[in-house]
């Protein structure tokens, strides 16, 4: 095999510190290498032309740059490769700067002895590259849309005017989501339904946007860029091509009284109904539940819609990406049976209060008590009604209460400027443009704020109802009288959803909503490729943000699907069939579903793969290994550090890409100091950690092994760091009973931004192995 | 406890966290006793929070022990409990009320909290019933064991005068 090794000086970042010179003279000895240069600046036009000369005239077969962070140069130097007409991962990178001249400036000397270590492991690595290519396949370009609230509405919309098909399924018999149903909106009080009626519409008649309501998503399997969708579409008893909307004929005439779920418990409707006025599509629907077959309205529809007969349909159909928009569901004001919910007809909740704010609504716009149909007097609102209670297991804020309640107030101020008005709560949450104007705004309208939580709501004497709280900034137990309470329900995720969380195999934060990729920097991504997440399906928010994160969906998909085609990334997962025993330890590890058994073997969907590792390691035969991260690639680099020993105590290090390997980088950055003593081997995620990796690392002469992954709940494989710390665990207990010090083995979860405590734990370590002693040091003292 | 140990430390320690109040009054709304006297539960927390002094307050014995605080508490706070706990160690403190004391007393004389009286012998008597109930009141050696007991955990101690 012919190698060529490439030192660069990077001015003298390296050169300052590290013998270039003595390192190409070593370089040059090894075995299989054929060349070896030191270079000013590799990553300068000349340093790159000079490696593709090299490598054309030379013959080079592999190409180890000793340099700065792989995280920072790999992707220029496998282009370099490349353009010479080299496979381009037939080059590995070596870090001498961040991880080695940057932190070593005080031990010139030692840096430099490490410095050839790391590149006799590049080298011993090379010899095991393989050639890899992107695999290409083709994607369908539909995109599937579940819930057709604003979310889900903004991302169609988007994706069909780029011209990408869209299929949106909603369970519910109109789109339009909880927005639909509300009066006006913060913090412009503009009509809802003016602002989205538009858009609902538009869905409808849009030419590449395929609409199914009351539907529901019955299968999802397949994976990202060929999703095998199945919708049943429930059966409304109506014909949707032949009803012409008109519903007061239909309705008229028929005999039976039901709750719209609409409404949400207010006012009546008929058994055969439009959802709401401004219903898309405009096509009544028979509840069977209460329908009792008289055949009034069949007689009554001039468009003969009605069709008793009517059957659920199944739908099937392709989909290249996912976008869940499932959205909210509100608290059951009955969990806190103290508040009277359910019992006092004048308890209401907010959405009800909603409901009788629109003008299209159940009261026609006016804002009346159940019990006798007259407006109220006195209104107050509680706040945190099933939100920020441990007691009902939601622990967090929904966020939009607050703004609702107060929007609502102002709306009852407007309509009703007699009524008094108070607002109950705990902290007003008020934190958006435009926000807390609006607080004082509502202030100004004279209604009163309290702060407390209203503990218990009872009937007073009187037949009203009485309030009991704590006044907390007078610090006193009151009790007041009011004609209506509105309960501000606090934002639970949809049980409808958990279906759909099960099928693409979707993770769940604490409070139960979808979580994201990562919380920060991926907000609508979801941790399974090719399914992104827009609106209140990972999390109570307002419509605003909502909107936005529609469209952001709709971008993310386009970059996905926009070529038709989805190109893998090598680095996957794959399988050797003839090692494999089919034991099923991959499938169970893999917690995003990409491997299943086909005729007693494994079978990695290597497309949708996201190449941690964790199989990997867990598999008991070796059978699954990662490109460009084999064992037998990793074992070379440990072995070769072992081989020489160059210093004691030892340390071979595996830190993964994400968290651990760049907070080394950065400690380099932060020119921070730490012993030369630890060889880095990089991974991709901690959990790519075999515990063979480690033992060959003891066996081979090391005196101390440090595994080091993302912090817990941080990592970039959601799982990898809490599978990997399982396996070590285990792994420390059979160094134990080996006879060696568990202590020899250590594990660190580290974000990369904690130079200052990579630097002070490879301090400790090194003290702790040189007061442990080398290593076999415990198993003498045992024999003697 | 020592006079410079912190009492939400102590508390702390016995598994009764509650830096995470919030304030919302949930406990003070929600209480019986506050209602018609001056207990402010979430008061009485603040103050452990800012290690005012805390066992010396009276209100502490205005509780009931309903333990409705302690349901409906929305950050999961164990507000009866740690009631409970600061009574303990008031109690360690020398700090009771004489009516308390003198319960205490009864306990340790009749190894009852309430014992029978009078009255309520008659009574039991019109009925048909043995004027004594079978307790320790009926036996003297069982008081006494009652009574070793008692002092084996040094509840005349701690309970005396101090």
């Amino acid at each position: 095999m012919r190698i060529g090794v490439y030192v660069c000086h990077c001015g003298l970042n390296i050169a300052g510190v590290i013998d270039v010179a003595a390192l190409q003279e070593m370089a040059c000895k090894l075995d299989d290498v054929v060349l070896a240069r030191e270079v000013q600046f590799l990553c300068s036009d000349s340093g790159q032309e000079g490696i593709i000369k090299d490598i054309r005239e030379q013959k080079l077969e592999r190409v180890v740059i000793a340099a700065c962070s792989p995280r920072l140069h790999e992707k220029t130097f496998r282009g370099v490769v490349e353009k010479a007409g080299l496979n381009p991962y037939l080059m590995e990178m070596v870090n001498i700067r961040e991880q080695c001249s940057w932190v070593h400036a005080d031990d010139p000397q030692m840096a430099t002895q490490k410095a050839f270590d790391l590149i006799r492991m590049g080298v011993a690595k090379a010899k095991f590259l393989r050639e890899l290519s992107a695999s290409h396949s083709e994607a369908s370009k539909n995109v599937l849309i579940v819930g057709g609230g604003v979310a889900g509405i903004e991302a169609a919309l988007n994706l069909a005017e780029t011209g990408f098909p869209v299929t949106m399924v909603e369970r519910e018999s109109t789109i339009g989501g909880k927005m639909a149903l509300m009066n006006e909106v913060f913090p412009t009080n503009d009509c809802s339904i003016c602002v989205l009626a538009p858009k609902m519409t538009e869905v409808q008649n849009h030419p590449n946007i395929k609409l199914y309501t009351y539907s529901e998503v019955t299968d999802i399997s397949g994976s990202v860029g060929k999703f095998h969708v199945k919708v049943t579409k429930k059966p409304r008893f109506v014909l949707e091509d032949r009803c012409k909307g008109c519903v007061d004929l239909c309705s008229e005439v028929c005999p039976v009284e039901i709750e719209n779920p609409m409404n949400y418990g207010v006012g009546k409707s008929r058994a055969i109904y439009m959802p709401i006025p401004q219903s898309v599509p405009q096509v009544v629907l028979i509840d069977p539940e209460k329908c009792v077959g008289c055949g009034l309205c069949q007689q009554a529809c001039p468009a003969e819609a009605v069709d008793y007969e009517q059957k659920a349909e199944e739908i099937e159909f392709e989909a290249g990406a996912v976008i869940v928009s499932t959205g909210y569901q509100l608290f059951d004001a009955r969990r806190k049976p103290e508040l009277g919910f359910g019992k006092y007809p004048d308890v209401i909740t907010n959405m009800q209060l909603e409901r009788m704010l629109n003008s299209a609504g159940p009261t026609g716009g006016r804002v009346l008590k159940p019990s006798d149909g007259e407006p109220p007097k006195s209104v107050a609102f509680i706040q945190c009604v099933g939100s920020r209670d441990k007691t009902v297991g939601n622990e967090y804020c929904s966020r939009v209460c607050c703004m609702a309640a107060l929007k609502n107030s102002q709306m009852i101020k407007e309509r009703y400027p007699d009524t008094d008005v108070t607002i109950h709560y705990i902290d007003i949450r008020a934190a958006g443009e435009m926000y807390e104007e609006y607080y004082t705004r509502t202030q100004g309208m004279g209604v009163d704020f309290i702060r407390g939580k209203v503990a218990e709501i009872q009937k007073a004497e009187d037949g009203r109802l009485s309030i009991r709280y704590e006044n907390t900034l007078e610090c006193r137990t009151e009790e007041d009288v009011h004609d209506m309470v509105v309960l501000s329900t606090g934002y639970e995720p949809t049980k409808a959803a958990e279906g759909i969380g099960r099928m693409l195999n979707l993770a769940r934060r604490p409070d139960r909503f979808f979580a994201p990729a990562h919380p920060k920097m991926r907000p609508v991504d979801a941790p399974v490729s090719g399914v992104f997440l827009a609106g209140c399906a990972s999390g109570p928010k307002e419509i605003q943000v909502s909107i936005a994160q529609g469209g952001a969906c709709a971008s993310k998909v386009m970059q996905l699907l926009g070529k038709g085609e989805l190109e893998a990334d090598p680095m996957g997962a794959h399988v050797d069939p003839e090692k494999c025993i089919g034991c099923r330890t991959c499938v169970e590890v893999c917690k995003f579903g990409k491997i299943s058994i086909e005729d007693k073997k494994a079978v990695v969907d290597e497309v949708s793969c996201y190449g941690c590792g964790d199989c990997s390691a867990a598999c008991p035969a070796g059978a699954i290994q990662m490109r460009n991260f084999e064992n037998e690639q990793l074992l070379a680099q440990v072995r070769e550090a072992t081989a020489h020993k160059s210093q004691s105590p030892f340390v071979v290090a595996f830190l993964c890409n994400w968290c651990s390997y760049a907070c080394a980088d950065l400690t380099g950055m932060s020119r921070l100091r730490y012993p030369t003593n630890i060889r880095v081997i990089r991974t991709m995620c901690s959990a790519r950690v075999n515990p063979e990796f480690v033992l060959e690392a003891l066996k081979g002469g090391a005196d101390g092994v440090l595994v080091a992954g993302c912090r817990m709940d941080e990592c970039h494989y959601i799982y990898g760091n809490y599978d990997e710390k399982k396996r070590l665990d285990v792994l420390k207990d059979v160094i134990g009973e080996i006879g060696l010090d568990p202590k020899r083995l250590r594990t660190l979860w580290i974000s990369a931004a904690e130079g200052e405590r990579f630097s002070n734990t490879i301090n400790e370590f090194v003290k702790e192995l040189e007061e442990i002693g080398p290593i076999g040091t415990e198993l003498q003292e045992g024999v003697q | 406890m020592s006079e410079d140990e912190e009492v939400v430390k102590v508390l702390k320690a016995a598994g009764l966290d509650m830096l995470s109040c919030m304030h919302c009054g949930t406990c003070t709304g929600s209480c019986p006793s506050g209602r018609t006297t001056g207990l402010n539960t979430r008061r009485i927390l603040r103050d452990v929070r800012k290690n005012r002094p805390v066992l010396e307050n009276k209100d502490l014995w205005l509780c009931t022990t309903c333990y409705t605080c302690q349901e409906r508490c929305p950050r999961g706070i164990k507000i009866t409990d740690i009631l409970l706990e600061l009574r303990r160690l008031a109690v360690r403190e020398g700090l009771m009320l004489p009516e308390h004391r003198r319960v205490s007393e009864l306990v340790l004389e009749y190894g009852h909290a309430v014992p029978l009286d009078e009255e309520t012998r008659k009574k039991r008597e019109e009925l048909g019933l043995d004027p004594v109930p079978n307790t320790a009141q009926h036996s003297p050696e069982a008081l006494e064991q009652v009574r070793t007991l008692l002092r084996t955990c040094r509840f005349d101690e701690l309970t005396a005068e101090k």
